[in-house]
């Protein structure tokens, strides 16, 4: 039978993942704790794992370098990719916000400057309700862009709400929620789908 | 000799012509040998004509010129509409087109042009002539080589009609499609929860991504959420249609997916797309659109498709398929005292339809053992293969000499 690849984002999702499908009978034993393999199999070659960073999931997986993906829906709805989304895989829940300071009123009809790592995300969401933004992109400490006058508002993740809180911030408004998904590409789908499907249904027994 | 960064580049944008025209003649032949005529439309189109019918490319994507009496133009975004527009024929009349198309999507920036290779069937609505197109487009894949691929089966009017009979705003609409589209099981059943729809409508709409696979079981499935007689028409017509690719022997290369919606929202019968396994994107897709033709003012039904050739080209890449090189069959080198000589000897031979290339030899050394080469020196005209070498007096002898290696060959 033909391979099938897989492409996890690494660090906890990739964990989580696999110990879900050790839990299925498929096991990994190039895998250990110190290895910085990133390419490996499972005992009958069946499976063929690749981990790539979280950003880069859906890019591998609309390119058809993966068959399937498992990554968190922040970066599947960042990155527009044309996809199916089939599977979810209850872990990693959090919220996708807007967030600022409680005590900023900006003007009515100004334009709104919003801070993200999500800059796609960002722009739908207000786009849905006609506020017309400006975007700042940045790469990590999103809530120091209201502190220190760098934009109105922040869209970020939102998983407990302390750094929020921690440097005087709030949630104002939640733009929806989030999980890892699994995520698969539509050519495969149609020429590999009695694998992609085997694959799909063993994690779903193992979510079970 | 001066160098150019390009003259690096040069051998792989030679060969990534090479490879394209090979496909080209493939689709020239192919599409020939099923009746079709090629034709070309205008590289301007006018903007209002894009902008005035519903549902064709999305006006934002479209690259819009100015002319010199303030006429907004678009650099031809597709090739259906134009045809279906100057298409006047009352009988059959089947077209074909190799074409640059151009768009501007955020997503793909950089890509602003790419190449469709299309059919266009006007005249005949039945699903024979579905059928003949969809095989058209499954022995064109086989022509290039392609063994894993698929063709996704759908209908325009199954999605429509079941939606039409529930009570939602364009927005949901919208977001409704795009959960559809990605087959996103995870949000459509609270999102449609939302809503508000009855019990059996929402299931029967929840159930249609998954409407995919083998046709027997997908038509099966698809009985059971049957509402109204117009649903029941568009699946006994996919059911038609299916029946004639059976006959074809071509139902291996066929898998039914009533999740399928396509953007252009023209299409009004039977949809289909193509995936090979090595590239993500459809690269070929198509559909029936037989009410295009009435925002021009004729009523001619017609079905088309076309292929995505940088696709194809990208996945024949991938598979490492080489081009046949052609090598020069002659090379001449000569010596300035015997440049006339050489010179009409090469026309005549170039005449003969031989590959012939010409070195003056104080100028280059040349190198290549596997080419046989010609050598008009002052002392001597030597005509030299592998094998062995030959003398000759005159270009006629030279001539007969070369034709009967190149016969060997």
């Amino acid at each position: 039978m033909e391979q099938i690849t897989l492409a996890l984002a690494k660090g906890r999702p990739a964990k989580q993942t696999i110990s879900l499908l050790e839990k299925t009978g498929e096991h990994f034993p190039e895998l250990t704790e110190e290895s910085r393999k990133l390419v490996f199999h499972n005992l009958d070659q069946s499976i063929k794992v690749i981990f790539v960073k979280a950003v880069d999931v859906p890019t591998y997986v609309e390119k058809g370098a993966a068959d399937i993906g498992i990554v968190g829906k922040d970066n599947i709805l960042e990155s527009l990719a044309d996809i199916y989304e089939l599977l979810d895989l209850k872990i990693g829940k959090c919220k996708f916000s807007v967030a600022g300071k409680a005590d900023h009123h900006p003007s009515d009809n100004q334009k709104l400057t919003i801070a993200t790592k999500y800059p796609n995300i960002a722009k739908k969401h207000f786009k849905k309700k006609g506020q017309p933004i400006e975007i700042v992109k940045l790469n990590g400490s999103v809530e120091l862009a209201p502190l220190i006058g760098l934009a109105d508002y922040i869209v970020d993740i939102v998983e407990t709400g302390n750094t929020l809180r921690e440097n005087g911030l709030s949630v104002l408004e939640d733009i929806e929620t989030i999980s890892t998904r699994l995520i698969v590409n539509k050519a495969s789908f149609a020429t590999k789908s009695t694998q992609v499907n085997q694959f799909i249904n063993q994690l779903k027994l193992a979510l079970e | 000799m001066q160098k150019y960064i390009l003259s690096q580049n040069k051998n792989s944008n030679v060969e990534d012509f090479q490879m394209r025209e090979q496909l080209i003649n493939t689709f020239k032949h192919r599409f020939t040998t099923y009746g079709y005529k090629q034709v070309r439309t205008s590289t301007f189109e006018q903007y209002d004509m894009y902008g005035s019918i519903t549902g064709t490319v999305n006006k934002d994507e479209m690259i819009k010129v100015i002319d010199s009496s303030g006429q907004v133009l678009v650099l031809r975004p597709d090739v259906t509409i134009p045809l279906a527009r100057m298409n006047r024929a009352t009988t059959d009349q089947r077209l074909f087109y190799i074409l640059d198309v151009f768009r501007q999507s955020i997503e793909q920036n950089e890509q602003k042009e790419s190449t469709q290779a299309g059919v266009e069937f006007f005249g005949d609505n039945s699903p024979e002539a579905d059928a003949e197109v969809i095989v058209l487009a499954i022995h064109t894949l086989k022509d290039l080589g392609f063994t894993n691929f698929k063709i996704e089966l759908g209908h325009a009017g199954f999605f429509k009609e079941l939606i039409q009979q529930a009570d939602i705003s364009q927005n949901q609409l919208e977001t409704l499609q795009t959960y559809i589209h990605s087959k996103n099981l995870v949000e459509i059943e609270p999102f449609l929860k939302a809503i508000g729809l009855a019990d059996d409508l929402r299931n029967a709409i929840q159930l249609i991504p998954m409407m995919y696979g083998n046709p027997a079981d997908v038509i099966d499935e698809a009985k059971k959420i049957i509402r109204n007689e117009s649903m029941k028409q568009v699946l006994q017509n996919i059911i038609a249609v299916y029946d004639v690719l059976v006959d074809y022997g071509v139902a291996d290369s066929i898998v039914l997916n009533l999740g399928l919606i396509n953007n252009m929202d023209y299409y009004s019968g039977i949809i289909f797309q193509g995936f090979l396994d090595s590239i993500g994107k459809p690269v070929l897709m198509g559909g029936r659109y037989d009410h295009l033709g009435k925002q021009f003012g004729n009523t001619i039904p017609a079905i088309g498709f076309a292929f995505e050739v940088d696709y194809l080209v990208h996945a024949l890449q991938q598979q490492g398929k080489e081009i046949v090189e052609i090598e020069p069959d002659f090379i001449i080198k000569y010596d300035k005292t015997k440049q006339k000589a050489a010179l009409q000897a090469a026309y005549r031979l170039r005449n003969e339809g031989l590959q012939i290339l010409t070195y003056l030899v104080d100028n280059v050394e040349v190198n290549d053992a596997t080419t046989a080469i010609v050598n008009y020196t002052k002392d001597e005209q030597q005509l030299i293969t592998q094998i062995k070498s030959h003398t000759f007096a005159s270009a006629d002898e030279l001539v007969s000499q070369c034709l009967a290696i190149k016969e060997e060959k």
